[in-house]
């Protein structure tokens, strides 16, 4: 339904999005997820034909947006990250306008005006000037008018950021509502935000793709960069525990990269484990103390932010390719 | 067709809602009403001066035909006052969409550059004509009192669209520039004000550059209509002006996708 293929933005000397091709199948929801500056809204831009590629190329529902620009462009629907309002205008009318904008033809434009203020569920709002609407429903606004012609690709650039939680938990149940009927291109920069939408998952950064996956396989590959913090008993049944015991045995355990440990006033033992990808070791390394006699006191594995996610990603790529 | 009509309708609702436009449109009729009556009374006075000079004298060195004269001053200064009000009509029609955003709903809308251009025109026309729809009671006024020829009020008015219509283009161009409605507006100003005076520059008389300049110039072709006639080569020059005007805006319209925003 949307293919990217080799799509590449340079400003000058600066490269916003370089050689991206993905492919989305009709009916998946994609989310593109990356930090502020990543060069998710270029894409957005690029997809929904607003900025001309430096290279590569975009088709919609099987027109190429280039050569085709008119009939591709029907077939989208886009919410930019800032909803393009006119403040002086009422919903209704907004909406009308952009219908016949977006070639819905004149007899049937008040049903879909009407569908598409039902969907986004702002049909006590119609007659009153956007101007004077809260920010959840400019941003209900903004999604009624991506899907007013009703198009079959819907392009949503950071649709719940600048909302506060419970506009933001409004709008993701918008967009699940939207899931079947639209193929959907989501951008955002918080992980939650696409996990329980997405079918599947683009990580940007700087321009690049680091990972295409499902969201379970990302969190999947998350948690196995986790770290893991063990709390030791000082004394053991047998004999004391020392430091050093503790970082070679939890060393030894197969996966393990990396070990810190840590002698607390109190004479508790804390060790850090660093597991290479693809392996959790927490049951490897509570079988170990417990097994040496020692007491466990306590075990966590520690989620890593996207921060992190990006900088293991960035790190095991500079790995593969060494 | 169908979304230049959406554009051009979508404009006229905004002028509604704008203070700009009002404003404009209370002080365009307001000072187009002080000229009419201070122009209708001078004129009134000199004629019946002229009157008593060839009752006492049996003749008299200036004949007056007061509806032609005042006709034609009133038309030359509408001309100046649009010349005013023009940018400020048109400072927003590009750049007003560029800071809210909704450029970016019109570029990925299926609409022609052309469409964008071509709709804002018609809608900043559209309020031009009515701002000038407030002259006709004032017409209509005059010629219940006299001998008022209906041919030179309707070419003037006529003459005030022409105009109005190429500084409109040249200011949605010139809009579509700037991303400061404030710089839109004066660059219109210097653009409009020069093409309206540039043919009454100090150099020698008859020299090509003169004659050329002449012919680029919105005066010289404006004055005709004053005086009851429009030519279609009058209609042409000015229709010229707007498609040029079109045109830029199209372009440049479609070329501010390629800057960083």
């Amino acid at each position: 339904m949307i293919r990217l293929s080799h799509l590449t933005k340079n400003y000058g000397a600066f490269t916003a999005v370089d050689d991206l091709t993905v492919d989305v199948r009709e009916g998946e929801v994609l989310g593109l997820l990356g930090p502020n500056g990543a060069g998710k809204t270029t894409t957005m831009r690029m997809v929904t034909g607003f900025l001309p590629p430096s290279k590569g190329r975009v088709r919609i529902a099987g027109f190429d947006l280039f050569d085709h620009p008119i009939q591709a462009k029907r077939k989208i629907g886009y919410l930019p990250e800032q909803p393009p309002l006119y403040p002086d205008m009422t919903v209704r009318k907004y909406l009308a306008y952009v219908a016949a904008l977006k070639d819905v033809p004149a007899a049937r434009t008040k049903a879909a005006v009407s569908l598409a203020m039902e969907r986004a569920r702002i049909g006590e709002v119609a007659d009153t000037r956007i101007g004077t609407l809260s920010k959840g429903f400019r941003q209900r606004v903004g999604l009624a008018q991506a899907i007013v012609h009703e198009p079959p690709v819907l392009v949503l650039d950071e649709p719940t950021s600048s909302l506060d939680p419970q506009q933001r938990s409004d709008v993701r149940q918008l967009i699940l509502d939207l899931k079947g009927r639209h193929t959907i291109i989501l951008s955002t920069h918080i992980l939650p935000e696409v996990s329980g939408v997405a079918d599947r998952v683009v990580i940007i950064n700087r321009g690049k793709a680091m990972a295409v996956d499902t969201p379970a396989n990302l969190a999947g590959r998350l948690r196995a960069c986790e770290s893991v913090h063990l709390e030791i008993g000082a004394r053991a049944a047998a004999s004391a525990v020392s430091p050093d015991a503790v970082r070679e045995s939890l060393a030894a355990l197969p996966g393990v990269r990396d070990v810190r440990v840590h002698l607390n006033p109190s004479g508790t033992i804390e060790a850090r484990l660093e597991s290479g990808v693809g392996v959790d070791v927490r049951a490897a390394a509570a079988a170990l103390v417990t097994g040496r006699g020692w007491q466990l006191l306590g075990l966590s594995g520690e989620s890593l932010s996207l921060e992190e996610i990006f900088l293991a990603l960035t790190r095991s790529e500079v790995e593969g390719g060494a | 067709m169908r979304h230049a009509l959406a554009i051009a309708r979508r404009e006229i609702e905004s002028y509604f809602g704008s203070p700009i436009a009002y404003a404009v449109m209370t002080v365009f009729t307001f000072v187009s009403g002080l000229f009419f009556s201070n122009m209708l009374v001078h004129y009134v006075r000199q004629a019946a001066l002229a009157d008593a000079q060839i009752q006492k004298f049996g003749r008299s060195e200036f004949q007056l035909d007061v509806p032609t004269v005042v006709l034609a001053q009133f038309y030359q200064n509408e001309a100046f006052l649009l010349m005013l009000a023009v940018p400020l009509l048109t400072m927003g029609l590009v750049t007003d969409e560029r800071r809210k955003g909704t450029l970016e709903l019109l570029m990925t809308s299926p609409v022609r550059g052309i469409e964008i251009a071509g709709g804002k025109f018609l809608g900043a026309f559209a309020f031009l004509a009515l701002m000038l729809l407030p002259l006709v009671p004032m017409f209509a006024f005059m010629g219940a009192g006299g001998n008022w020829e209906a041919g030179v009020i309707a070419s003037g008015l006529l003459g005030l669209l022409l105009l109005g219509g190429a500084q409109i283009a040249l200011g949605l161009f010139v809009s579509s520039l700037c991303e400061s409605m404030l710089v839109a507006a004066i660059g219109t100003y210097g653009l409009i004000v020069t093409l309206q005076f540039i043919d009454t520059t100090g150099a020698a008389e008859g020299s090509v550059w003169v004659r050329l300049l002449g012919s680029l110039s919105f005066y010289a072709r404006h004055l005709n209509s004053t005086r009851g006639v429009v030519s279609v080569a009058d209609v042409v020059y000015f229709a010229s002006y707007v498609v040029l005007g079109l045109f830029l805006a199209q372009r440049s319209i479609d070329a501010l996708r390629y800057k960083r925003s």
